[in-house]
């Protein structure tokens, strides 16, 4: 096992890391920028640095400073959590040149899959459906010309994109130039690469994506799936759930024998998501995210598995410790995410300080945050506050505890998520269940008052 | 608590006090407490603050830009150290790199808040120049 954890992150996934390796008896190293000073992942870290001011590009993304941290600390790992340099594999390829066990696969796993456009190619050839879609496109030009030959309406994708930066719905070579000028800096500002592809936009496909688990022996479980097709206008998920509801189970079966194979393909290890759209019996690969991801408790709760202890095992080398047959689902578990924006004005990101901070507790409800009262949001951040998880026996029971724990949460200083989530919660469609990705944008737009 | 007592705990902690190179000592114990500052240093270096200054001469508190190992000078940069124009005050090592630690300018070296060989953060004073 490690003896010291450096965690290349902030907010709640750092706290989460934090705890994995306190359980396993390791020690940790909290990074954190000048705005993040008073934030809750540092105090609860064995050791904390500052790496930098307040924008991410100098302090989060400084992968000198944060190399340079572990090895002052002796740290012997580094786990870089979701988002910033959790799926660059030069920050992963540097850390291993410096006596580092990197937390995640391989680099060159993650340069293949990282690259959505290259790791599209490399699921056709294992024999993975793809959607239809393009190579890299380099000019808006070229991006019209492999829309045509798609056929309108297509998604333009940042090809080291995720969390819906760097995307755009492009319905006409009309709007081509100021879509593909727009998605591009945004991409080149997320993630210092603005290089774009296209995909056929499937009109209300369903996001499902499959959770894995791969130890470096050749050792590969999948851990059912997750549905998140609740998605903000701006591709950026809201309410996830475990497993996805009304699925035929040939569908989910082919989900996870799919997501499996693939995974298989290109040798993966440690823990990583294949992402799929689901429009009725089809089932498109559309991304693999090579890292923890954000909505992980909800399959936490329902297979009852540490998914960041396993990361850590994987990465000291040792096997999994259970096989296919071992891993029973239970329940059904829901996240909310708790955003610091206005539903009401397209989501548009607070900052602030939070005045008043209750979270909701009781049977069966999980919060993971690095928020309290007083806590000062910073403008350079992810307005993600915190996540809600509950768990039930059935839909239904599950539904009305995460009713009951939205209602339970005050957060004051800032306008939330809160009150709007439970608003969906008490819609019919979501009741039913097995929604598709345009259901929030409908909602939506149907939503607001006529003008 | 006589004088006597006081006077036989604090001499040992002066001592101490002054031969470890310390810029601030606080020792309480129960209704017993002592602190030692050195007059350069009085105010307790905030991090990315300017300490406070002798009364009419500004200070400015030099910071380091990388996070790594301090590595002094031969022969080293000293409280009183006057340097005569922007110049090297100390290295941060990062990754095998000596990053120069500059003065800025001209000036009377007030205050060292960092020892050889110690591990720095981003922001965090090294010295305080008297201008």
């Amino acid at each position: 096992m490690f003896r010291k954890v450096l965690i290349a992150n902030r907010g709640e996934i750092a706290l989460r890391i934090n705890r994995s390796c306190h359980e396993l008896g390791v020690a940790t190293v909290a990074i954190f920028s000048e705005a993040d000073r008073g934030s809750l992942h540092v105090r609860h870290a064995d050791e904390a640095f500052c790496v930098g001011p307040g924008p991410v590009a100098r302090s989060y993304l400084n992968i000198a400073n944060i190399i340079s941290t572990a090895q002052i600390c002796g740290a012997d790992a580094i786990h870089p959590g979701y988002g910033f340099l959790a799926e660059n594999a030069r920050f992963a390829e540097i850390a291993r040149d410096h006596g580092l066990t990197f937390i995640g696969p391989s680099p060159s796993v993650i340069a293949a899959m990282g690259d959505k456009a290259t790791a599209k190619r490399l699921m056709r050839e294992a024999g993975v459906p793809t959607t239809p879609g393009s190579d890299i496109v380099a000019t808006a030009a070229e991006a019209a010309a492999a829309a045509r030959e798609i056929g309108y309406p297509v998604l333009l994708k940042a090809t080291a994109g995720g969390g819906g930066k760097g995307m755009r719905v492009v319905e006409s070579d009309a709007d081509m130039p100021n879509a593909f000028a727009a998605a591009s800096s945004e991409a080149e500002a997320a993630f210092k690469d603005g290089r774009m592809y296209l995909e056929k936009l499937i009109l209300s496909p369903r996001h499902i994506e499959v959770q894995l688990l791969g130890d470096e022996h050749g050792g590969l479980v999948h851990l059912g799936e997750r549905d998140c097709s609740i998605q903000k206008p701006s591709h950026q998920k809201l309410i996830e759930e475990a497993p996805a509801p009304v699925l035929e189970p040939a569908v989910r079966a082919k989900l996870h024998q799919t997501a499996v194979a693939a995974g298989r393909a290109v040798g993966y290890s440690n823990a990583g998501t294949m992402e799929f759209l689901v429009d009725g019996d089809a089932v498109y690969f559309m991304e693999m995210n090579t890292r923890i991801q954000v909505e992980h408790p909800v399959t936490e709760v329902v297979y009852g598995v540490d998914l960041v202890k396993e990361q850590i095992r994987i990465a000291t080398g040792e096997p999994l410790g259970f096989t296919q047959d071992d891993l029973v689902p239970h329940g059904i578990a829901f996240e909310v995410r708790v955003n610091a924006e206005d539903p009401e004005n397209n989501f548009a990101p607070a900052a602030g300080t939070l005045t008043r901070v209750e979270f909701p507790g009781g049977p069966g409800v999980r919060v993971d945050t690095h928020v309290y009262s007083g806590a000062v949001v910073p403008p350079f951040y992810d307005s993600m506050l915190a996540k809600i998880i509950v768990a039930g026996r059935s839909r239904e029971s599950a539904i009305s505890r995460m009713e009951r724990a939205l209602a339970e949460t005050r957060i004051e200083g800032v306008k939330t998520t809160v009150e709007f989530c439970r608003e969906l919660l008490g819609s019919p469609e979501f009741a039913r269940g097995g929604v598709g990705v345009d259901w929030l944008p409908r909602y939506l737009r149907a939503r607001q008052p006529v003008a | 608590m006589h004088d006597e007592t006081i006077a036989g705990r604090v001499r040992p902690l002066a001592r101490a006090f002054r031969d470890g190179g310390l810029t601030r000592l606080t020792v309480r114990d129960g209704d017993f407490e002592v602190e030692f500052k050195r007059a350069s240093a009085a105010a307790h270096p905030e991090r990315g603050a300017a300490p406070a200054a002798e009364p009419d001469r500004p200070t400015q508190a030099i910071v380091a830009d990388v996070v790594g190992i301090v590595r002094f000078l031969r022969p080293p940069v000293v409280e009183g150290t006057v340097v005569e124009d922007d110049r090297d005050l100390a290295f941060v090592e990062m990754l095998g790199i000596r990053n120069g630690v500059r003065s800025l300018g001209p000036g009377r070296v007030a205050a060292v808040y960092v020892t050889d060989g110690q591990p720095v953060e981003y922001g965090q004073p090294l010295f305080a120049i008297e201008r």
